[in-house]
C-alpha cells in the first residue's frame, strides 16, 4: 500500500515537472512560442486557440496532480495530451506534412524528433502506469470505507 | 506521509519554475537569416518564412555588431517555397 502510494507521488511529481516547467517557458517567451505555433505546419487560423488552450490545459493538470481527489482525472487528461503529442511527432516523421518544422518549440529545444517522440512515449506510459495505480488505490478505499460502514 | 508529500511537491513545482526562468531564452529581438553572403531580416515566422529542420541555422539576433544564431537545427525557408494550402500568404487589404 505505501509502496503503491510513493511509485503514485512519484509518478504525479514527474508529470507535474514536464507540464509546469513547459507552460511556464511557453508563457515566459510567449512571442516565441507563438512564432513556434506559427512554424508548425498547421493552419495559422489554430495558433491563437492552441498557445492558449495547450499551457492552460498542462497548469490544469499539474494542479489536478496535486490532489487525492483530482488525480485521476488529471491522469486521463495527461494520457490524452501525451498521446496527441506523440501522434503529432509521428505523423511529422512519417512526412505527412510538405515540410518537417524545426523541433524547436518543444519543451526541451535541442530535442530533435525522434528524441520528443521517444520522450512523448515515456511520459505516455508513466501516465498509464499512474491510471492504473490510481484506480486500483481508490477501489481499495472505497473497498474499506464499504467495510467499515457494513460493520457499523 | 502527507507532510513527505506536500514537501516533494512543493520542491517540485519550485523546481519546474525556476528550471523555466534559469532556461528563459533572451528578449524577443528583430531576427535575421544568411542567404549566403548577407544577413536579410527574416520577416515574420509563419507567415513569411518557416525554420525546416536540418542541421543549418535558420535565424540570427543581432546585438552589437554581432549575429548570434538564434533558431538552430533548422534552415530557413520562404514561406512561398512550402506549401500554399498549409500556410496561406497574409490577404492583401482591400482599397477603399
Amino acid at each position: 500500500m505505501l509502496k503503491r502510494q510513493v511509485v503514485l507521488e512519484c509518478i504525479a511529481a514527474l508529470l507535474i515537472l514536464l507540464f509546469l516547467y513547459a507552460s511556464v517557458s511557453k508563457f515566459l517567451d510567449f512571442k516565441r512560442f507563438i512564432d513556434e505555433m506559427n512554424n508548425q505546419p498547421l493552419p495559422n487560423s489554430w495558433t491563437h486557440f492552441l498557445v492558449w488552450g495547450i499551457p492552460f490545459l498542462e497548469i490544469a493538470i499539474s494542479a489536478a496532480l496535486l490532489f487525492e481527489y483530482t488525480r485521476l482525472l488529471a491522469f486521463y487528461a495527461s494520457i490524452v495530451l501525451m498521446t496527441l503529442f506523440t501522434i503529432y511527432a509521428i505523423v511529422i516523421l512519417a512526412h505527412f506534412f510538405p515540410y518537417i518544422p524545426c523541433s524547436c518549440g518543444g519543451v526541451i529545444r535541442k530535442l530533435t524528433w525522434p528524441q520528443h517522440l521517444v520522450l512523448n512515449l515515456f511520459y505516455v506510459a508513466l501516465s498509464v502506469l499512474g491510471l492504473i495505480l490510481q484506480r486500483s488505490q481508490n477501489l481499495k478505499s472505497i473497498f474499506i470505507t464499504k467495510n467499515k460502514h457494513s460493520f457499523v | 506521509m502527507k507532510k513527505i508529500k506536500w514537501t516533494i511537491l512543493t520542491f517540485v513545482i519550485l523546481f519546474s519554475i525556476g528550471a523555466a526562468f534559469a532556461t528563459r531564452p533572451q528578449h524577443y529581438q528583430t531576427l535575421y537569416w544568411n542567404n549566403g553572403s548577407q544577413y536579410l531580416a527574416a520577416g515574420v515566422m509563419g507567415l513569411n518564412y518557416v525554420c525546416e529542420s536540418s542541421a543549418s541555422i535558420c535565424t540570427y539576433s543581432y546585438s552589437g555588431g554581432v549575429y548570434t544564431p538564434y533558431m538552430t537545427g533548422a534552415s530557413y525557408t520562404p514561406i512561398a517555397l512550402t506549401t500554399e494550402k498549409a500556410k496561406p500568404k497574409p490577404t492583401e487589404k482591400k482599397g477603399n
